[in-house]
C-alpha cells in the first residue's frame, strides 16, 4: 500500500523547496525592451476605468496626458499641453495644445479628442474613479475654442486641480482602444493573462531629446505578472529583470550583498503603519472593552509603550524611520515639524493608566471595574513585517500589564470584520498615500466617512476633537492659501498626535533595485517609482555576463 | 527492530526537548532585541530568530506541542472513526448507507478552506493555548471520515464472525459484543489509523501555520517556524533555520516506521 504518510513527508520537504530554491523563467526578453514585475493582472486597460495599481501603472506608461506631475520637483509639467494657465478664481483652466500631435496610428490629436477623453471620464456611466476629485464631476463643462484650445469650467475652485490632468488618457475620439492606440510612449501589444503584459514603442510619441532623437529609447516594455518576491529578487540578481519598484526591507541586504550600487533605500516613504483601537458604537464589543478605547489616556499610554525604534531595526532591518503623525517627513511641504508627541516612556504610561483608574495586580492590568485588560491585534496573514510588528508590540505591552493576543487573518476575513461587522479590538495595518497633498486623504479624516477607520460613518462627529478636524481637513481643502492650508494641516497633525485614534508605527522607507545596464533613471518616492521618466530610460546593449550584478 | 529504533529516536527526540525546556533559562516567548538572527553561542546555542528569541527553546517547543497536539487530535479523530464505522455497520443496510454517504461529503469538503475558515471563526481574543486547541480539533473534527470509511469495513466483515454469532447466541448484548469481542479485534485496523493520523496532522498543522493562521503567537508551531524557510534572505544568514524542517522530517520518518509496522501487523 502506497503509504499517506510518504506523501506527507514529501509534501514537507516540497514546501520546503518551493521555498528555498524559487527561481522560475522570465518570458524572452526582446532586444531593447525593458522588463520587471507587478504582481497581479491589469483588471483593465481602459484608461478611464482604471481602479487598481496593475492598470494604473500600465495607464501610466501607454497614456499621453495634458500635464504630468513630475515625480522629483512635485510640480505639474506640460505634456500633451504646450502650455496651461488657471484662471484667478480658480474655475477656468485653459490647456494650448502642441502642434503637429499624433497618436500611435499615425490620426491628429486635437482639442475633440482631448474634450471626448475628458467628458468619458465625467461621465457617470463611465465609472471613472478619477472623476471624484472634480467634486462635482457633472458640472464641470469643456469647450473647444479651436483645434488647438481646450478650455475646463469648474463650478468651484479645486486645490491641486492640475494633478488631476496627470490621470486622464487622452484617447482618439469615439475610438476607445484599451491602450492599443495611444498618445503615450507606448501601447499595449501583447497580454497574457497571469503571465505577461507586452508594450511597444510608440512611433509618433511627441517627445524627443535634448539631442532631437524622438523618445522613448527602449523598443517595449513587458511587465511580467508574478506575484513571487523570491522569484522576483531572483530574476532580477540574474539580470532577467531591470527594476524593483518596491524591493521588500528583509530582501534588501541580499540583493545589496550581490550588487550594492543596484539598490536604494530612498529613506522615508509618504506610507504609513499604524494601529487603531475600535471606537466604533456598533462594533460587538462589551461596554467596559468600548470604554477603554474611547479613553484618551489609554490610546496614548499604549503608544508611550512602544519602542518605535525596535520596530523600525528589527522589522524592517533598519529600513523604516519611526512615526508619530499621518505626514511623513519625506512629504516636506506638509510634514508639522514642531509636532509636540507622548514621549516613549513605561513610567509615563503607567502614570497615565493610574491616573485614569487602572490599576496593577502583578504582571496584570486591570480597569477601575475589575476587568483584566486583554485584547487581541488583528493583522493580515502573509506580511511578515507586520506580524513581526505585532509580537513586538505584544511584548511592549506586557510591560504596561495588557495582555494582547495577536490575530493574522486572510485578506478577505479581515476586510469582512474590519468594514462590515467592526469586530475587532484593535487592527494593525498601512495606508499608502500615493499623493503628497493632505486632500487626497480627506476619505480618512472626515468623521462622515466610511474609510474613517476607528468610528466610520458618523452622522455627526462623535467627540470635539473629530469636529474639529473635521473643520480643519474641509478648511485646508478650500482654501486658496497656502499658509492658511499649512495652518490647518498642522493643527489635523497635534490633534492626532495628542488623542492617538490612529497609534502611528513607523514609515517603511522607499527601497528601490534598479539595474546598472539601465540609463537615466531618477528615483522618486512617489509611484511609479523609478519607470516614472519611462520614456527618458535605455537599457544598455551589452548584457550582463551571468551572474555579474 | 525498525520500529525500535524509531521508539528510541522518538524518545530521545521528546528528552531532549523537554530538558531544553526544563534548563533554558529563557522564555519561549522572550525577545532579546539586542541579539536578532544571533548565531550560535553558549547562551543560544542554536542562535536566535528574527526577534531574537531562543531557537532551540522554541523548537522544543514547538516538538513537544505538535507531537502533543497531533497524537490527542488522532486519538479523537480515530475514537469518532471508530464510533461511526461500528454504529455503520451494525445499522440496519438503509441507515448504514446514509452514514457512509455522509461519511464521503465530509470527504469531498474543501478541508483547507474549512479549516481556515473555522479557524477565522474563532474568538479574537483567545490565547494562544487556546488557538493551538482549537487548531488540533479542528483537525481532528475534519480528519475521521476517510478512517471511518475503514473501519465500517473492519466492522462490517467481524459482525457475520462465527464467534460474533455465538456470543450473540450466549445473549451477550450489543455493548458487551463491543467491548468484549469487536474492540480487541478491531485494534489491529484502529491502531494504524491513529498511527496514519499523528504526523498527517503534524503536516496539517504546519501548513495552517504556513499560512499564518494556524498556532497564535508567541506560542511556537512548526508551521509558524517554517515560515522562516519562505525567505531566502533569512536562509543565507543563519543555517540554524533549517533545523525545524530538519526535525520535523526526522519526526515524520520515525513516525512512518511506527505506522508502517502498523500496517504490517493489520
Amino acid at each position: 500500500m502506497h503509504s499517506p504518510l510518504r506523501s506527507s513527508i514529501l509534501c514537507a520537504v516540497l514546501i520546503v523547496l518551493s521555498c528555498s530554491f524559487a527561481a522560475g523563467q522570465a518570458a524572452p526578453r526582446q532586444p531593447g525592451e525593458i522588463a520587471w514585475a507587478i504582481h497581479y493582472d491589469p483588471k483593465t486597460f481602459d484608461p478611464a476605468k482604471v481602479d487598481e495599481q496593475a492598470s494604473e501603472l500600465v495607464r501610466y506608461l501607454t497614456g499621453g496626458v495634458l500635464l504630468r506631475l513630475n515625480r522629483q520637483t512635485q510640480q505639474p509639467e506640460p505634456q500633451l499641453a504646450q502650455s496651461f494657465r488657471i484662471s484667478p478664481e480658480g474655475t477656468l483652466i485653459v490647456f494650448k495644445l502642441r502642434a503637429g500631435l499624433r497618436f500611435s496610428d499615425g490620426a491628429a490629436l486635437t482639442s475633440a479628442d482631448v474634450a471626448w477623453s475628458l467628458r468619458r471620464v465625467l461621465d457617470p456611466a463611465t465609472h471613472a474613479v478619477v472623476a471624484e476629485e472634480f467634486l462635482s464631476p457633472a458640472a464641470v463643462a469643456i469647450e473647444t475654442p479651436d483645434a488647438l484650445t481646450v478650455r475646463v469650467h469648474l463650478p468651484t475652485r479645486i486645490i491641486g486641480v492640475e494633478k488631476i490632468f496627470d490621470e486622464i488618457a487622452i484617447e482618439p475620439a469615439n475610438r476607445p482602444s484599451e491602450g492599443r492606440v495611444t498618445s503615450g510612449p507606448f501601447t499595449v501589444a501583447d497580454y497574457k493573462r497571469g503571465q505577461y503584459v507586452r508594450l511597444s514603442r510608440n512611433r509618433n510619441y511627441w517627445r524627443h531629446d535634448a539631442a532631437g532623437v524622438q523618445l522613448p529609447y527602449a523598443t517595449g516594455v513587458r511587465l511580467d505578472i508574478l506575484n513571487n518576491r523570491e522569484q522576483e529578487i531572483s530574476l532580477f540578481l540574474r539580470g532577467e529583470y531591470d527594476l524593483i519598484d518596491t524591493l521588500p526591507a528583509e530582501y534588501f541586504g541580499i540583493v545589496a550583498q550581490k550588487s550594492s550600487s543596484a539598490v536604494h533605500d530612498l529613506g522615508a516613504s509618504l506610507n504609513t503603519e499604524q494601529m487603531w483601537f475600535n471606537q466604533s458604537p456598533a462594533a460587538p464589543l462589551p461596554e467596559f472593552e468600548k470604554a477603554w478605547f474611547r479613553n484618551r489616556s489609554f490610546r496614548v499610554a499604549v503608544s508611550e509603550a512602544i519602542h518605535r525604534a525596535d520596530l523600525a531595526r528589527i522589522a524592517y532591518n533598519g529600513h523604516a524611520t519611526p512615526a508619530f503623525g499621518f505626514i511623513s517627513p519625506a512629504n516636506a511641504q506638509w510634514h508639522s515639524s514642531s509636532l509636540k508627541i507622548p514621549p516613549e516612556s513605561i513610567a509615563d504610561a503607567n502614570r497615565m493608566l493610574t491616573a485614569a483608574g487602572f490599576h496593577r495586580s502583578g504582571n496584570q492590568l486591570y480597569d477601575a471595574t475589575g476587568h483584566a485588560v486583554k485584547f487581541s491585534i488583528l493583522t493580515n496573514a502573509g506580511n511578515p513585517a507586520r506580524q513581526k510588528m505585532a509580537a513586538m508590540i505584544q511584548q511592549d505591552l506586557a510591560q504596561i500589564g495588557m495582555q494582547v493576543t495577536i490575530v493574522a487573518l486572510d485578506f478577505p476575513a479581515l476586510i469582512e470584520r474590519l468594514m462590515h461587522k467592526q469586530d475587532y479590538d484593535v487592527c494593525l495595518l498601512g495606508v499608502s498615500n500615493a499623493e503628497p497633498d493632505p486632500s487626497s486623504m480627506m476619505n480618512m479624516w472626515l468623521s462622515s466617512s466610511p474609510n474613517h477607520q476607528w468610528n466610520p460613518s458618523q452622522k455627526t462627529p462623535a467627540t470635539e476633537w473629530e469636529a474639529e478636524i473635521d473643520r480643519q481637513m474641509q478648511l485646508q481643502a478650500s482654501s486658496a492659501t497656502q499658509r492658511i492650508r499649512k495652518q490647518a494641516v498642522n493643527r489635523v497633525q497635534q490633534i492626532v498626535a495628542d488623542q492617538q485614534p490612529f497609534v502611528y508605527l513607523v514609515y517603511p522607507n522607499v527601497l528601490q533595485a534598479v539595474s546598472p545596464q539601465l540609463r537615466g533613471v531618477q528615483s522618486s518616492i512617489l509611484s511609479p517609482g523609478p519607470a516614472w521618466n519611462i520614456d527618458s530610460i535605455r537599457r544598455e546593449q551589452d548584457r550582463p555576463r551571468r551572474g555579474a550584478l | 527492530m525498525k520500529r525500535r529504533i524509531a521508539l528510541v529516536a522518538l524518545l530521545l527526540l521528546i528528552a531532549g526537548a523537554a530538558l531544553a525546556l526544563r534548563w533554558s533559562p529563557v522564555d519561549y516567548a522572550a525577545q532579546d532585541r539586542d541579539a536578532t538572527m544571533a548565531p550560535s553561542s553558549a547562551q543560544h546555542w542554536t542562535g536566535t530568530d528574527e526577534l531574537g528569541r531562543d531557537r532551540t527553546v522554541r523548537v522544543a517547543a514547538a516538538l513537544l506541542i505538535g507531537l502533543a497536539g497531533a497524537t490527542a487530535a488522532a486519538a479523537l479523530t480515530t475514537a469518532i472513526a471508530g464510533c461511526f464505522g461500528v454504529a455503520a455497520a451494525f445499522s440496519p443496510a438503509w441507515a448504514a448507507a446514509v452514514l457512509m454517504f455522509l461519511s464521503d461529503v465530509f470527504l469531498s469538503l474543501p478541508w483547507l478552506f474549512l479549516l481556515m475558515m473555522a479557524r477565522s471563526l474563532l474568538p479574537l481574543t483567545a490565547s494562544p493555548l487556546e488557538t493551538a486547541v482549537a487548531t488540533f480539533v479542528v483537525l481532528a473534527a475534519l480528519g475521521w471520515p476517510a478512517c471511518a470509511r475503514v473501519l465500517y469495513r473492519g466492522a462490517l466483515s467481524l459482525r457475520t464472525a462465527e464467534w460474533m454469532i455465538q456470543g450473540h447466541a450466549c445473549g451477550l448484548r450489543t455493548r458487551q459484543l463491543v467491548r468484549m469481542h469487536l474492540l480487541p479485534h478491531l485494534r489491529s485496523l484502529l491502531l494504524p489509523q491513529f498511527l496514519v493520523c499523528v504526523p498527517a496532522f503534524i503536516v496539517a498543522e504546519a501548513n495552517l501555520g504556513a499560512l499564518g493562521l494556524g498556532v497564535g503567537e508567541p506560542l511556537p508551531s512548526w508551521g509558524s517556524m517554517l515560515l522562516e524557510l519562505d525567505n531566502s534572505a533569512l536562509l543565507a544568514r543563519s543555517h540554524w533555520v533549517y533545523l525545524p524542517i530538519a526535525l520535523l522530517v526526522i519526526v515524520l520518518l520515525t513516525l512512518e516506521s511506527f505506522s508502517a509496522e502498523g500496517e504490517t501487523h493489520a
